[in-house]
């Protein structure tokens, strides 16, 4: 059983409102939920709609045709009824434009007198009684919700008498655990489960979120969240803030990542532990600025000026969003480097249903020395690479520069201490791959003999689309730097055929995997109209063209 | 501790007679004045330097260090600040990256009032790309990037900070070492955002050494929160070299007004001292099915 509904209508209409109380619905039910927001970069009017699949199985993209439109306005209709399947309805107000497929509730007809939401409120109520949906269970999300849920509940009340059965959906048997959460959630409760203690970020769509959610987490955890003047400020002061011992992260999207690119080379030759968060978002520039793209893959993995190691990762879900973000502050602690949580618009802003959270796999110490040393030298070789480090404060003197330096951190110029610091920076590069190839860089799911091949977002829709591709399974790659070639080549080797899937225009992974092993993939299936994937989206490209 | 405790092993590579030299002296005399009469513990210290001739003092300067980007020395120390608010955190850079790279970070950093110590070697010019113009360079000067000279009037970078909320405000002279000195005191004993624009010839692309002497007078203030009269004391020098010109130097204005530090009651301790024991099952916790969230 598996059903999409899509909720629309204008900015301050109350639509992602709606879309929780419904997703609230279909959790308590023991549904699998995902929801996708879609909304123009405009606080009020425009047209704002979320889609929301529920299955009884797990589900981790939205569907584009769908069984039910709550319109909230006449737009709403025009949009979408197209993609209304041949048993789907739509639900609306009297007072909408008339269309064949329209159930019009009679708001006059209700008596609750006007407030917030009454009108959205009613139609959810109507919409479980089309379903054969219990009432208790829309009276509980409403208290889950909302902070006075007893008018909601008269809403759905009301809402549910004025229409008749329609499809009497099935009563699952609850699940005894199941986690509902956004991307953005992933990555924020991440970060404070790997001890976070510094988060600077500057206001930008679809990285905003983290802000938000951290910063009201902040008094909670006791950790800090800083907003600063800008971008440069921001990883700046994170620099200066980790140069201390502090666990450090900022949070932005593609502009603002390319105004923090000079520091993140700073990242790279002072060896200072830093974690960013990059959602992208459709670029180039102000780009589609409320939309999703997969566009600065390589931006990330080739930031900054020079050449240094560095961590990128991306994870394909919310539940792996959390686990990966402690594996990024892992990596960026014990080995002094930069560390980038590749994400986007769609992964950060859509919610998805899990049984389970999984454990993260490593445990993010702070690494250093407490005791004071007269001899310490920040930059002092050692075989991996990695030197003792110590902190301000504490007797020793500690030094942390953006010039070429020795072992004591001065500034030097010469041929042979020069190379001798690349080698140490480097020399890091075979530890870090050895422990990344033990957090499963590489995962695969289904057992087709043919593969497709894709990174980050796209994995809700790709897994989602297996089902009517027997054909095919699905490596996912989640560790672009350093890159897992040998893992990644192996399974290129077993495919009878693979298929790149990308949002982007040129097909970035397929660029990596290039470079990383020699292997060019032809067939792509890439998507840069601003907007996810939907499994028919894949199914259809697949059939059509392979 | 001894002066020499601060002494590195680093070749001075300023040119012979530089008035840097002159603004070394003064720091590292601070910092052993302070440390000896326990207003501070010098491997407490930490200079933050940006990029140019002056910046260089982090070569020279033995103690915690952090030589950072060109303009971004402001930023840098807010961090150290709230990474560790025990630290005593001075900056250094030159008026290229404090007043025209990084300019925005000094009317913010003015703003957050955070408790660290910033000290702009002013001398008028980009030294260390070969004598290009600023924006405190006197109009009219001419350059290899302006051969038809300055056009714009020089930002007055102490009436920038005190309109945007500076609460230590001065300005010294690398030719009076023990004045400057005195002030660099001053500023760390601040609690708050202190800024200092020490003037200071350069020998090689502008050399106005008679000029500052000729005009240079010290300004002995009572009263030190007169907002109107530090207004009015920043506008007697507009940094052309005119003849009339007279440049007060000292504190301009002082103000106690509640610190970064203290305005954020996370910033307690360095965050390494913390005890924050957190379990991951916990932090998912809310976004358990059946959790009533409100």
């Amino acid at each position: 059983m598996r059903k999409t509904i899509l909720v629309g209508g204008q900015a301050g209409q109350g639509v992602s409102k709606t879309s929780s109380l419904i997703s609230q619905v279909f959790n308590n039910l023991g549904y699998y939920v995902f929801v996708y927001r879609d909304y123009p970069s405009l606080i009020q009017g425009g047209h704002n709609f979320n889609v929301l699949t529920v299955s009884d199985e797990p589900v981790y993209s939205h569907r584009r045709s769908l069984e039910a439109i709550i319109a909230l306005d006449d737009l709403t209709i025009e949009k979408h009824v197209a993609a209304l399947e041949p048993a789907g309805f739509i639900l609306g107000s009297a007072e909408r434009a008339s269309h064949p497929r329209l159930i019009a509730i009679d708001m006059d007809s209700v008596s609750l007198p006007p407030s917030v939401g009454r009108e959205n409120n009613i139609l959810v109520g109507a919409l479980l009684k089309l379903w054969g949906l219990p009432l208790e269970a829309g009276f509980q999300a409403a208290e889950e919700e909302f902070s006075e849920p007893e008018k909601i509940q008269e809403a759905l009340d009301e809402g549910r008498q004025l229409v008749s059965l329609r499809e009497k959906l099935p009563r699952l048997r609850n699940r005894k655990e199941t986690y509902f959460l956004s991307g953005t959630e992933g990555v924020s409760q991440g970060a404070i489960a790997a001890g976070l203690d510094v988060y600077f970020a500057y206001p930008m769509t679809p990285a905003t979120g983290v802000l938000h959610n951290l910063a009201r987490q902040q008094q909670k955890y006791g950790f800090l969240v800083s907003q600063l003047e800008n971008e440069i400020a921001v990883v700046n002061a994170a620099l200066g803030a980790s140069f201390t011992g502090a666990k450090t992260m900022v949070g932005t999207s593609g502009g603002g990542f390319a105004l923090m690119s000079e520091a993140l080379s700073l990242a790279g030759i002072s060896e200072l532990p830093l974690v960013v968060y990059l959602a992208q978002r459709t670029a180039p520039a102000s780009g589609v600025p409320t939309y999703s793209s997969q566009g600065d893959l390589k931006f990330a993995v080739n930031v900054g000026h020079g050449e240094f190691p560095r961590v990128v990762v991306a994870p394909g879900d919310a539940e792996e969003a959390f686990r990966r973000t402690v594996e990024a502050f892992y990596f960026s602690q014990k080995y002094h480097l930069l560390s980038i949580i590749l994400s986007d618009k769609h992964l950060a802003e859509s919610h998805f249903s899990f049984d389970r959270i999984r454990a993260p796999r490593v445990k993010v110490e702070r690494f250093f020395l407490e005791e004071a040393d007269p001899d310490y030298k920040s930059y002092q070789l050692t075989p991996d690479g990695v030197s003792p480090r110590m902190v301000p404060g504490e007797g020793s003197l500690v030094r942390a520069t953006s010039y070429e330096h020795n072992e004591e951190g001065y500034t030097i110029e010469e041929e042979e201490g020069t190379k001798k610091m690349n080698d140490k920076r480097w020399a890091k590069s075979p530890l870090l791959q050895k422990e990344i190839d033990r957090l499963q860089p590489v995962q695969t799911y289904g057992q087709g003999k043919k593969l497709i091949v894709g990174w980050g977002s796209t994995k809700g829709a790709i897994l989602d689309s297996l089902a009517d591709l027997p054909d095919y399974r699905f490596l996912q790659i989640s560790y672009l730097s350093p890159f897992p070639s040998q893992q990644v080549m192996a399974e290129l080797k077993k495919a009878k055929e693979v298929v790149l899937v990308e949002n982007n225009v040129t097909g970035l992974l397929g660029q990596i995997i290039r470079e990383q092993t020699g292997v060019a993939i032809d067939k792509k299936i890439l998507k840069y109209d601003a907007r996810p994937f939907t499994p028919e989206d894949i199914i259809q490209k697949v059939k059509e063209d392979f | 501790m001894k002066i020499e405790d601060l002494e590195t092993h680093q070749k001075n590579t300023w040119c012979p007679g530089c008035t840097n030299n002159g603004l070394l002296l003064a720091v590292k005399k601070a910092i052993v004045h302070l440390d000896q009469t326990s207003q501070l513990h010098w491997k407490n210290v930490v200079a933050v330097s940006g990029i140019g001739c002056g910046a260089k003092i982090y070569d020279y300067l033995r103690v915690n260090g952090f030589y950072t980007l060109h303009g971004r020395v402001l930023p840098t120390c807010l961090g150290i600040k709230t990474g560790n608010p025990n630290l005593t955190v001075l900056g250094f850079a030159g008026d290229g990256g404090s007043y025209a790279e990084g300019v925005a970070h000094l009317v913010h950093a003015a703003r957050y009032n955070a408790d660290l110590t910033m000290i702009v070697s002013n001398n008028q010019v980009f030294a260390l790309t070969t004598g290009q113009a600023t924006p405190t360079t006197e109009e009219g000067f001419i350059d290899h990037s302006l051969p038809l000279g300055v056009k714009e009037p020089p930002l007055n970078p102490l009436a920038l900070v005190l309109a945007s909320g500076g609460t230590f405000v001065a300005r010294g002279s690398a030719l009076d070492p023990e004045h400057l000195q005195k002030l660099i005191e001053e500023a760390i004993q601040h609690p708050g955002f202190s800024f200092i624009d020490v003037l200071q010839p350069c020998l090689s692309f502008h050399q106005d050494i008679e000029f500052q002497r000729q005009h240079i007078y010290k300004l002995e203030l009572k009263k030190k929160d007169d907002f109107s009269q530090a207004w009015e004391k920043a506008q007697e020098w507009d940094y052309n070299q005119k003849e009339k010109a007279k440049i007060p130097i000292g504190i301009f204005y002082q103000d106690r007004q509640l610190t970064w530090e203290e305005k954020w009651p996370q910033l307690n301790l360095p965050w390494y001292q913390k005890e924050r024991p957190i379990e991951w099952t916990k932090v998912v916790e809310d976004w358990k099915w059946r959790k009533t969230k409100k």
